[in-house]
This record gives structure tokens, sequence and C-alpha cells, in this order.
């Protein structure tokens, strides 16, 4: 099963949902759970999420989000979210459980948490300026 | 994206659909205007419409917790699904928020 796909949306919060519906309707294919896809849509959405608030600081639909996924014959599930905003200074302390830029706000600082929960591997590469890439692995339960 | 009606003292809200960040910002200010009514002290809220949340969601919980508690009230829930049961958990909702129990129909807050 060598499948992917690849998408851009502007930075809309309405788009947040749209992405979860995407990440689900590709994982169909595999046939997972449905806690699996619960799992997967739930970490595409804090990606998204953050990309939209954080890497264009909610500025409407003028930046650029891209979502790419892919599935290889092993059923490893391979998804990245990419921003091209204002990138994270520390990446190390944005990942912390609880920590937010915005304690003003109704923040809980949880995504890349539950990111980490929910997928099998995480990593982020960010550059101040440049923008953001997460990228995830999950692998697929077996038949 | 919300119904709600009184029952004395409390607000019963029914939620629907996917509280994200987006759908949670709405939330918040529909909430926050109902709950501009101090004579309520508990404000219930139903999830059995709510197929999916996120830490956003937990967010605008963690707020109208606030809101209540500030004003010695509080706040519960019920109906919760499976995935948004377990994102409860995960992020501690079930510490400050009594939710009720699908099987026994008690409130519990642990």
């Amino acid at each position: 099963m060598n499948n992917r796909m690849e998408m851009t949306f502007p930075s809309l919060g309405r788009n947040e949902a749209f992405a979860r519906m995407v990440i689900g309707a590709f994982l169909v294919q595999a046939d997972p759970s449905m806690g699996l896809i619960s799992e997967v849509r739930t970490a595409v959405s804090e990606a998204v999420t953050n990309a939209v608030v954080h890497g264009y600081k909610d500025a409407g639909g003028e930046g650029k989000i891209v979502l790419r996924a892919s599935i290889d014959d092993s059923r490893l599930l391979r998804v990245e979210v990419e921003d091209f905003g204002r990138g994270i200074e520390n990446v190390e302390q944005a990942m912390q459980p609880f920590y937010t830029s915005e304690p003003d706000k109704e923040r809980t600082g949880m995504g890349f948490t539950l990111m980490q929960s929910f997928m099998d591997a995480l990593t982020v590469h960010s550059e101040p300026g440049k923008g953001t890439l997460v990228h995830m692995e999950k692998r697929l339960e077996e038949f | 994206m919300l119904k709600a009606h009184r029952e004395g003292g409390r607000l019963c809200v029914a939620l629907s659909g996917e509280i994200d960040h987006c759908a949670a910002e709405g939330l918040r200010q529909e909430l926050e205007c109902l709950l501009a009514d101090r004579s309520i002290t508990v404000l219930a809220l139903d999830f059995s419409h709510v197929s999916f949340m996120d830490s956003s969601g937990v967010g605008m919980m963690i707020g109208r917790y606030k809101t209540m508690a500030a004003r010695g009230g509080r706040v519960t829930a019920c109906g919760l699904v499976p995935p948004v049961d377990r994102l409860f958990h995960m992020a501690g909702l079930h510490r400050i928020i009594a939710v009720e129990d699908a099987h026994t129909g008690r409130y519990e807050q642990r």
C-alpha cells in the first residue's frame, strides 16, 4: 500500500476542521480502527492550529499551510504539517508540557504533548522568520 | 453550536459538532454572554453531540471552570463519547469538572 497526498490551504481557522477531514479520509484506505483515526485527527488538528495561531499569529488567511501524508508497504503513516510563518525561537521550550507563549489567552500548552501522545514519533524543525515543519509518524495496526 | 435552557440556578447547555480552536472562540463568547447572569451557579454541559475535541476545547473548558469557580459555582459534563472522554482524562479535566458516569448516571469528580 504505497500512497501519498499533499495539499495546500490558507491559514484560516476553519481549515483546521478541513485538514482533520482530509487526513481521516486519507486513512480510510488502510482500514484503521476508529480510535487510531481519532488519534491522528487530533494530532493533525493540534499541528494545524499551531500554524494558524502561532505561525501566522491568527492573521486570517494570509499564510500558507501544507499538509502531507504517506502510507508505505510496512503500514507506516507519515504526516507533515508545514508553515512559512514566524517560526519558533526555542523549540525545546515550546514542546514542554503546558508551556504557552500566550498565557493570557485560553491556551493549554498541550498541543505538542498531545501530538507526542497520539503518534509514535514527532520531530519539529523550525527557523525563526522562516517557518515550522512538524513531522509525525505512526505505525498502523496489522490485520 | 449550542442550545441552552435554565433550570433554576442551573444553565443546561447542549453542545454539538467539533470543538477545536476555531469553534472554541465562538463558544467562549456565547457561554460568557449567557453566564453574565450571576444567578447561574451550575453550568451543566451536555457533550452527547460533540464528536471531536482538541486542546483548544480543553482551554475553553478550563476558562469556563474559572468563570464558575470565581462565583463559587461549578461545571458538570455528561455524554462524553470515548475520544472526548479520553481527552478529559489526559488533560485532567475530571479533577475540576464533575463528569457523569455513563454506566451509573452519577456525577463524579476525581
